[in-house]
């Protein structure tokens, strides 16, 4: 279907919403067979519906409603507005292409957006979950998948009467349990975190699983991860293989080999002949060895820089010319090599393959991160493979996983500290650093920084800044959270602050 | 009083001040740099003139006529002689002058940009309510603008304005004069300040330019009297005092025809003052110093940082009605109660308004004076002050008590001191959770100290070696209330951290409850008396005869405080982690605490089930029966653990260490061939034998090793120590039951203290190549390293001391480097989610309506409720229905 899709102001929206149905004369020209229009007043989101009656070239009269002063050319008949759930540009078509922006005004095709019926996810689970949470159901409770396993067990054990006794328990509990309205939910979630900072170790080092692994853990490792940093001070990776390539040693060692980022210099020593003008490789056969690099991979890696001879002749130490001499270049060519990759991924500096002693498959830990590379990797398996670094984990994968990478690192950061924090405090930390679609850190550059209260802003860090901005730019504070409202001197809005009482006196005439 | 309709202010929009304004709001043209006169009095139109308000007591203000604390203060204003810039406003006065034509005004944009523009951001500033946003668009199209040289308005040639730090413009080195500035700014049309994100409503760009100063109230810089009567002013006077010195002597010379050279000087030096009038820590720019050399606080220094404007007196305020005194142990309190002692009770008072329902009460109580006690000479409440209607306080006197009592009327209030039953709050800080301030019911008690119960202890985070602790008395109807419904202690037994009780039994509570319990001794009917005289229980228990006596065993003493009806089986500390059979009990049933219809039938009570924290059957009756039951639980609970410990007696001493000559020799043993190890490794070291372990280096892998040596030495040796020690040792009953320490430590007493570490390495620094003078270079065997192979009862040698100190040093440095890094952390958190909150349909939603959660927590589960963390604790449901099906 065609329709007419129109910008307007909000006070012509305001206007000829008010006195529906009107007559609306519009400065652009409207086939016959457009019946229904959508407005838009700030070219992003359409968010009234209009069914548009008849329709007439423009005329001056008294009752009808204008859409500028001058340049009209039609009128139309506003039979009907509505308000609907905002609709994108995107939602609309033109000539078979989504639409990407309009100027003024359009003729368009609202693409029919079927939502294809939710597919019940209770189909997905086990059948004896399947008919507890449908027994449930049928007393009014709603259970989480999580308490309806657990009940399964009790399914089995208990006569009919105990069961439902239980269900009925179990539903009454679950109300009970249920989070107040307007409760300061994120407060308690920062103390909740916060307090037991106290008592946890500042080591920054410490041993996790492989020891000769370093990760940071404890208190600078929780700073980190609501800081929100570009790179951790200990990127680290647990790379798993396929299920058929677990128990095959060859297979993990070509893997480690692939993985591990190696330079020139890790494998030999590089000494520069001034008097030949040459410099000299001189691999380590034990660091080759370590590294499981052979001489080959050495000289394939080096055949790959410009400007220079190499003569590997006696297969043991290898000489590198230039092509035109120079001392500088020299120099800069030792340099050069120092740095040269000869293998692996880059930001991976060591990878360590080890059998894990639980199930007693290979697990490749890594030093240093490199997700989108690792992954690439045919024998990876994608699924399983973690990095601790949750910025990259944001950049690969979106922020939904960085969602869930912030709740489990902070999660493991804490257990590992024999530290007992409920995990909602840690989703809503999570949930609150990614709901704006990106990665934000808590503090002055994130989510502090973006608060709609100037006196909240300034009242946090950097006060006179936000004070000088407030006053040129005319900023209105709202007035609506926490600090601001303490610095005015009022009540807070959350808690028994959110709710207004107000007493009615007794009513004489009922008794 | 000012009671009656509350108003409450819907939003504050912040503008800039335009000269016009300042002018208006001014009550008084500054023109005297002087502040007083010979004889005191503030001279007029002078710095302290009595039209900017008051601070001199029998002096009335000018302009309103209130006295000193009636006036709010008013404005005066001090008109430059010269134009001066605002430090504040540089950024943005500079990116006017560049992407603003100097000559016609207008932003060097052409009208088509313009168009496009001023779309985009209007609709940024209507829908996007982050100013961030706007601020980094608006960049975008300033920057544009400043790269043109040419106007494409009037055609004018430009040229490129540079900033010379901090406040100076130049033009191709040549000044720009702030006279000039402001006229550039002036020629901006109001339809171009879009583009630089300035509100033309509110504000105009010369504004930024400063041509009249406003002179803030007296009541803001309130000069001091000293001692010797010599006067003190503030810093902003003396700051104004120096602005308008230079003013006067700029508006001479100017007149007067001076020199161009000196009138740019003065011209300067105005700008200096007035910039750091502003911000006296401007880069570039010395700070001005008074006359002892200290920086001086102008306006910026006043607002900004932790004891600023924001944060110590608007963030947080000062009160009334509070109190601090040192805390000291009741266990004879309940955990509700506070103890109060009768010299803060008789200073601390809850306003009472007279009605016509408590009027006869009230009247007694003003009749009673300020210091009434009863014919026992106990403390009974009195009254300080009546206060009128029309606000008027009147104190009173053990004189006019009798008259004032005959005055109140319906409508008076009266500040009644306090008495037992009033709800304060009690805090102690660090304040790091809501647990550190709760609602206590108050007892007036004899003494100078506050007190509460041990129990109390866990959530305050206190001790009493000296804590000091915060108690306020609540004021209103509406606080009490909450104090009392939602702050209280025994509202607070749950932790929201984890879902579990964080106020149960410390210390001896645990050991005195493990010792009734442990093999469930026996006790004559005598000892039971006694024992439960601690506890206001009036029955006993089935007794067991045994030759023709009664006795009672520990655990039917125990279930006496048992709430009846409770079902609960769990796995007590002590056999944590047993198999089949638990080594420390005989019966082996007796692993797991069973508790039947409120009977503890088999199990031993320990930290597992009564600690703070873990408190297993604290856990259980809060669920079941509730806060009030929960509280009476752990009121009984310790005072029969300190009825029973101080009726059994337990002391513990250095004797509980002592071990068998065997076990000593085997122990030294362990140290020795843990040293041998040590050297061993060192000298397959040396040779360059030692395998290094993957990516690690051989000095690496040498290290790890002889730490892993030293460590299992110590485990070795503490697997000795608790052999030999049995649970009939004080230490180990401690240790065992989770009342105080932990087995690690007793194995250090009576084995042996092991490696220390620094950074978790050992100890390697000091010396070149040594820790201390007494090694050789290059020693690193496992003495010179840190080892101690001593146990803190046989004592260390001076150079296990001295290592032993260096490892002690870390831990305290650590601690302050914690709490530090800890305390910023949770401000951060803080400031960032205080506004969350969940609304009625139980989504989280910030300040401004945006959902964090659809459902908080994915289950709209409270914490506080959850069964640690669990959504419904099932099993516990299922075994509850299992027994009353028996039943």
């Amino acid at each position: 279907m065609t329709v007419l899709i129109f910008k307007d102001s909000k006070k012509n929206v305001e206007l000829f919403s008010k006195e529906t149905p009107s007559k609306y004369a519009v400065d652009f020209e409207v086939p016959d067979e457009i019946s229904e229009a959508y407005v838009t007043t700030d070219g992003k989101s359409f968010i009234y519906r209009l069914s548009i009656g008849e329709k007439s070239t423009f005329k001056d009269s008294k009752n009808i409603l204008k859409k500028k002063k001058t340049g009209l050319k039609s009128i139309i008949e506003i039979t009907r507005i509505e308000k609907i759930e905002p609709l994108r540009i995107a939602s609309f078509k033109k000539s078979g292409k989504k639409l990407g922006s309009f100027t003024n005004f359009d003729y368009v095709d609202l693409q029919s957006i079927k939502m294809s019926e939710k597919a019940d996810y209770t189909l997905t689970l086990a059948p004896d979950i399947r008919d507890i949470i449908k027994e449930a159901k049928e007393r009014n409770i709603e259970i989480p998948e999580s308490l309806a396993e657990h009940l399964v067990k009790y399914k089995k054990d208990f006569s009919k009467k105990e069961f439902s006794e239980l269900l009925d328990r179990v539903g009454k509990e679950l109300s009970v349990n249920m989070i107040d309205p307007h409760e300061a939910v994120g407060i308690i979630a920062a103390q909740s975190i916060g307090e037991p900072g106290t008592q946890m170790t500042m080591r920054t080092f410490h041993f996790a699983g492989v020891r000769e692994m370093n990760v940071t853990l404890g208190l600078p490792r929780l700073i980190e991860i609501v800081d929100a940093r570009r790179t951790p001070s200990t990127p680290s990776m647990t790379v798993f293989l396929k299920k058929e390539y677990e128990e095959n040693e060859d297979m993990v060692l070509s893997v480690v080999k692939e993985l591990e980022s190696t330079t020139v210099l890790d494998v030999s020593d590089i000494v520069t002949d001034i008097s030949e003008m040459k410099l000299v490789i001189r691999p380590d056969k034990g660091k080759m060895k370590e590294r499981l690099v052979v001489n080959d991979d050495l000289v394939s890696a080096l055949s790959k820089v410009k400007g220079i001879v190499i003569d590997n002749s006696d297969g043991k130490d290898i000489e590198i010319r230039l092509q035109k001499e120079s001392f500088s270049k020299l120099y800069q060519m030792q340099e050069q090599i120092k740095t040269l990759t000869i293998k692996g991924i880059p930001g991976i500096k060591r990878a360590i393959a080890r059998i894990e002693p639980s199930s007693g498959k290979w697990v490749i830990y890594t030093q240093g991160s490199n997700l989108k590379e690792v992954l690439e990797v045919d024998e990876v398996d994608s699924n399983r493979s973690y990095t601790n670094d949750i910025i990259e984990i944001y950049n690969v994968l979106g922020v939904e996983a960085a969602r869930n990478a912030i709740f489990n690192e902070a999660l493991r950061t804490l257990n590992e500290q024999g530290l007992e924090v409920d995990r909602r405090h840690l989703m809503l930390v999570a949930d609150m650093m990614t709901f704006g679609g990106s990665v934000r850190a808590v503090g002055r550059q994130g989510i502090s920084g973006k608060k709609s209260s100037v006196l909240a802003r300034a009242a946090f860090e950097i006060t006179t800044k936000h004070l000088l901005r407030a006053g040129l730019i005319g900023e209105i504070d709202p007035l609506t959270g926490v600090a601001e409202n303490i610095i005015v001197g009022q009540p807070i809005t959350l808690g028994t602050g959110a709710v207004d009482l107000v007493y009615n006196g007794r009513r004489s005439a009922q008794k | 009083m000012n009671e009656g309709i509350s108003k409450r202010i819907n939003r504050i929009q912040f503008a800039l001040l335009s000269p016009e304004e300042i002018r208006k709001m001014s009550q008084v043209k500054v023109i005297t740099a002087d502040t007083y006169d010979d004889d005191g009095y503030p001279i007029e139109r002078g710095l302290m003139d009595l039209h900017m308000g008051v601070i001199e007591p029998g002096l009335k203000c000018a302009t309103c006529g209130g006295k000193v604390d009636e006036c709010p203060g008013h404005f005066g204003h001090i008109e430059l002689a010269m134009p001066v810039v605002h430090v504040g406003f540089i950024k943005e006065i500079k990116s006017f002058l560049d992407a603003c034509c100097g000559v016609c005004g207008r932003i060097k944009l052409t009208e088509q940009e313009m168009g496009d523009y001023r779309v985009k951001l209007t609709e940024e500033s209507i829908s996007n309510s982050e100013p961030e946003h706007f601020a980094l668009m608006s960049k975008k199209v300033t920057d544009l603008a400043s790269e043109r040289l040419v106007c494409p308005h009037c055609g004018a040639q430009l040229k490129k304005v540079i900033l010379d730090k901090p406040t100076t413009f130049r033009e191709e080195g040549i000044k720009v004069t702030p006279k000039e500035i402001r006229e550039r700014l002036e020629r901006v049309p109001d339809s171009d300040l879009i583009f630089f994100g300035l509100n033309p409503e509110v504000a105009r760009p010369e504004w930024m330019i400063l041509t009249v100063l406003p002179v803030p109230p007296i009541n803001v810089r309130p000069s001091i009297t000293l001692e010797t009567g010599e006067r003190s002013e503030d810093d902003l006077t003396h700051k104004l005092v120096d602005i308008i010195r230079i003013s006067q002597r700029l508006r001479e010379s100017r007149d007067n025809g001076s020199p161009q050279l000196i009138i740019e000087d003065l011209w300067d030096l105005l700008q200096f003052h007035v910039t750091t009038y502003f911000d006296n820590q401007t880069a570039g720019i010395p700070p001005a110093r008074h006359r002892s050399g200290r920086a001086l606080k102008t306006l910026v220094q006043r607002l900004k940082g932790k004891e600023g404007r924001f944060r110590s007196n608007l963030s947080g305020k000062r009160v009334n009605f509070s109190a601090r005194t040192v805390i000291s142990p009741e266990p004879f309190l309940s955990v509700n109660e506070v103890g109060v002692p009768e010299k803060a009770a008789r200073e601390l008072t809850v306003p009472v308004s007279v009605n016509v329902f408590n009027i006869e009460e009230t009247r007694a109580l003003v009749k009673r004076g300020p210091e009434p006690r009863d014919e026992f000479g106990k403390y009974v409440a009195g009254t300080n002050y009546v206060i009128r209607p029309d606000g008027r306080r009147m104190k009173v006197t053990p004189q006019n008590a009798e008259e004032n009592s005959t005055r109140i009327e319906p409508g008076w209030t009266v500040e009644r001191q306090l008495q037992e039953g009033d709800i304060v709050l009690f805090n102690r800080q660090p304040s790091l959770h809501r647990m550190s301030m709760m609602g206590h019911s108050v007892r007036i008690l004899d003494g100078q100290t506050f007190r509460f119960n041990l129990a109390d202890c866990t959530p305050y985070n206190a001790d009493f070696d000296g804590d000091e602790m915060n108690m306020h008395i609540v004021q209103k109807e509406e606080a009490r209330a909450e104090a009392r419904i939602i702050m209280k202690v025994q509202e607070q037994i749950m932790s929201p951290r984890f879902g579990g009780p964080i106020i149960g039994g410390i210390h001896d509570h645990v050991t005195s409850l493990f010792l009734l319990t442990h093999g469930n001794p026996l006790f004559s009917e005598e000892e039971t008396i006694h024992i439960l005289s601690y506890v206001e229980i009036d029955h006993l228990p089935e007794p067991e005869i045994v030759d023709g006596k009664k006795y009672y065993h520990g655990r039917d003493i125990f279930s006496l405080i048992l709430p009846p009806g409770i079902n609960l089986k769990f796995r007590s500390k002590l056999c944590a982690g047993a198999g089949e059979k638990c080594e420390y009990e005989n019966d082996p049933e007796d692993k797991d605490v069973l508790i039947i219809d409120g009977k503890l039938l088999h199990g031993t009570i320990d930290d597992a089930a009564i600690g703070a924290f873990s408190g297993a059957i604290i856990d259980r009756i809060f669920r079941s029966f509730g806060p009030k039951e929960t509280a009476r639980f752990i009121d009984r609970m310790t005072k029969l653990a300190v009825g029973f410990i101080s009726f059994r007696g337990f002391s513990t001493g250095i004797s509980d260490y002592d071990l068998p000559e065997s076990a000593i020799e085997r122990i030294n043993e362990i140290a020795e061939d843990a040293i041998k190890k040590i050297n061993k490794l060192i000298e397959i070291y040396r040779a360059g034998e030692l395998q290094s372990l993957p990516g690690r280096s051989i000095e690496d892998t040498l290290e790890i090793e002889i730490l892993s040596a030293a460590g299992s030495a110590r485990d070795e040796s503490g697997k000795i120590a608790s052999q030999f020690l049995g649970l009939n040792d004080p230490s180990v009953i401690m240790a065992r039951s989770g009342a105080r320490a932990k087995m690690l430590n007793i194995s250090e007493v009576a084995g042996m203290v092991g490696q220390q570490s620094v950074r978790g390495g050992r100890i390697n620094r000091g010396y070149y190549g040594r820790t201390l003078p007494h090694f050789e270079v290059n020693d690193i065997g496992a003495m010179s390293r840190g080892f101690v192979q001593s146990s803190y009862k046989e004592g260390l040698s001076p150079i296990e001391y001295f290592m032993h100190s260096i490892g002690g040093r870390e831990g305290l440095v650590d601690i302050a480097v914690r709490t530090s890094r800890s305390g910023y952390m949770q401000r951060r958190l803080i400031n960032a989610f205080e506004d969350l909150k969940v609304d009625e349909e139980r989504m989280v939603r910030d300040t401004v309506g945006s959902i964090v959660q659809f459902k908080y927590g994915e289950d709209g589960v409270d914490p506080t409720r959850s069964d640690h963390g669990d959504t419904v604790d099932i099993d516990q449901i299922a075994f509850d229905i299992k027994q009353g099906a028996k039943k």
